[in-house]
């Protein structure tokens, strides 16, 4: 069995299970966001639910829609805030971050783990070594009633990683290289490993960036087998916590296996509005960069910040260029600030907002007008995810999005030296 | 499970996003509000355009992206009969067993149908026609638990009969 299906098999209370059979687990965790938790709080009603069956389960953060802007926002916190306490969940996090980089900072995340989540990106937490999923809103709310909902046992893909890294590449390049190698459908409904040489080398930080994406590959979850890394950084954030690692037993447990050589790729972009159209950063100096968007669950971690700011230490943006800036969570926010890196991003002319979301929930400042053209560290570039319809946008890595931001069109990291202005 | 109606056809990746924007998103909806915003992320008047029991034919790995349900509850509420498609993101797949709408995977359909074809579709069975071209293909074996989650109409019904069959229990244990 694949290590995924050992997690799947102990939450189901079973012995074993096979790729394919559909069984009934109950989770560790389960995050519910702002809009998550109204949503599956209103649908357990219809239900007919009234008690939340494992509220010791239950995480709720408050990162898409807040601080609200709507008043049927703050109408719908204020709901979910009295829903949560007559329910007894006692696990509430509002504001402080996106809650799929709090998750792993406080702990929730950890070897062997289960976790369930009202957002897509929940498969970030799997570079712990666990099996994180994103769910819909009645899935949730039959979870919540019920205290189990079904799983499918995945069929595991793994990408062995190998060579060394050329200057300014890195995890988020991989997974662009491999949106465009494989397309956006890459592993539908599959489990996503990374393994190999180059892995064991990558910080918690950049694994979450690889994990993170698998989404967009078409994922159930992705997986990177716990090693020392891990061990230090789930030790760090939740020292009382016991885990079980579990292993693969063989190689005839994949159902495929790639060999990825990373040495040859090279700052890479995902031009709008489909994520497997890919090119190399230093082609598209003709793109005029409106808005650089910086942060959100796959770049909003403090690595980011500090790749960030080495860039823009000493330079502005470029005059036409803005740049937006949402911390992933309280945490980095706080840490950023100690280590005068929001001080360097701001001086170079960035704005800063609140940590959650950002543009990227479609819900807070800084979107686009139509024909403008944005870069981001996020994930996707799907049409209209910043605003407008008519507006443009490219992914890259934080040190892509940075340089880019400088240059006031994309630029390889690596050619921001050289370049001259755009005016 | 037999469904007819014409078809609407779209491209490859199609997104949740697309399929329903997220400046539609409200913590609560209104009966057919959701319905009303249908699509507008390709075109805005799609929702007028739409009659009860049309399917949806879209290209590879539909519904990809975001996990939100409204793309699949949006599609239940216009009275979409079924959504048709060689291969579906992960979580929309989920959605649509969950909201009861009939999610229906057949190779290579994307090819052979064209918009506003009449298209016939029957679980039970397992096959698929454009009764325009006459073309027809078998479809792939559904988990009988997903079907059965259709038939049912979703999970909320599947949660409720749950719910009603614990609480007679416990109420025979108190008995």
């Amino acid at each position: 069995m694949h290590a995924l299906s050992k997690i799947i098999a102990k939450h189901a209370n079973r012995q074993s299970v096979e790729v394919g059979e559909i069984v009934n687990v109950t989770p560790d965790y389960v995050m519910l966001n702002d809009r998550g938790a109204a949503r599956a709080a209103d649908l357990l009603r219809k239900m007919g639910g009234d008690k939340v069956f494992y509220p010791e389960q239950i995480v709720v953060v408050f990162d898409h829609h807040y601080p609200p802007i709507r008043q049927q926002d703050s109408v719908s916190q204020k709901r979910t805030r009295e829903w949560i306490k007559e329910q007894g969940i006692t696990k509430f996090h509002p504001g402080e971050g996106i809650g799929h980089v709090i998750f792993p900072e406080k702990g929730y995340a950890f070897p062997g783990a289960l976790i369930f989540g009202t957002d897509s990106h929940t498969v970030t937490n799997s570079a712990l070594g666990c099996l994180a999923t994103g769910m819909g809103h009645s899935d949730i709310a039959s979870y919540l009633a019920l205290g189990y909902n079904w799983l499918r046992v995945p069929e595991v893909i793994r990408f062995d990683l190998h060579g060394e890294f050329k200057p300014s590449v890195c995890a988020k390049d991989i997974a662009l290289r491999i949106a465009q190698l494989y397309g956006e459908d890459a592993a539908p409904y599959l489990g996503v490993e990374f393994a190999g040489p180059l892995v064991a080398k990558l910080p918690i930080s950049e694994r979450l960036v690889l994990c993170n994406m698998v989404i967009d590959f078409g994922a159930k979850t992705g997986y990177i087998q716990p090693d020392e890394t891990t061990t230090r950084f789930v030790t760090a954030r939740a020292p009382d916590r016991e885990w079980t690692v579990y292993t693969t037993d063989s190689d005839e447990d994949y159902g495929r296996i790639v060999d990825l050589d990373v040495s040859e790729i090279e700052p890479l972009v995902a031009i709008p509005h489909d994520l497997s159209d890919v090119r190399s950063a230093s082609r598209l100096s003709s793109v005029r960069i409106d808005e650089a968007v910086f942060g959100t669950c796959t770049g909003g971690r403090i690595e980011d910040f500090r790749i960030a700011a080495a860039i823009m230490k000493g330079r502005k943006l470029a005059p036409h260029t803005r740049m937006m800036i949402n911390p992933g969570s309280r945490e980095v926010y706080m840490q950023a600030m100690r280590e005068g890196l929001i001080d360097t991003m701001m001086q170079a002319g960035a704005q800063v907002g609140i940590t959650g979301c950002g543009p990227c929930s479609g819900c807070h400042q800084g979107m686009l007008a139509p024909a403008e053209n944005a870069i981001t560290n996020a994930s996707r570039n799907f049409r209209g995810r910043f605003g407008s319809p008519e507006a443009n946008i490219y992914v890259a890595s934080s040190a892509t999005v940075a340089a880019s931001a400088i240059a006031g069109c994309i630029v390889s990291p690596t050619d921001l030296m050289t370049h001259q202005p755009t005016q | 499970m037999h469904i007819k109606g014409r078809a609407w056809t779209f491209g490859r990746n199609i997104n949740t996003d697309l399929i329903y924007p997220k400046m539609w998103f409200r913590p609560t909806y209104e009966p057919g509000e959701m319905a009303s915003h249908l699509m507008v992320g390709i075109d805005e008047e799609f929702p007028k355009k739409l009659k009860c029991g049309d399917v949806i034919v879209g290209g590879q790995n539909f519904g990809c992206g975001s996990s939100r349900e409204e793309a699949a509850a949006a599609m239940k509420e216009a009275g979409i009969g079924a959504v048709v498609a060689p291969s579906f993101g992960r979580i929309y797949t989920r959605n649509c067993i969950n909201v009861g709408l009939p999610i229906v995977v057949s190779p290579g359909i994307d090819e052979h149908v064209t918009q506003g074809d009449e298209i016939e579709i029957d679980l039970a069975e397992g096959y698929i026609r454009n009764l325009r071209s006459g073309y027809e293909a078998r479809l792939p074996p559904m988990a009988p638990e997903s079907l059965r989650l259709i038939q049912d109409g979703g999970i909320a019904n599947y949660t409720r009969r749950v719910l009603e069959e614990r609480r007679k229990a416990s109420g025979a244990a108190l008995a």
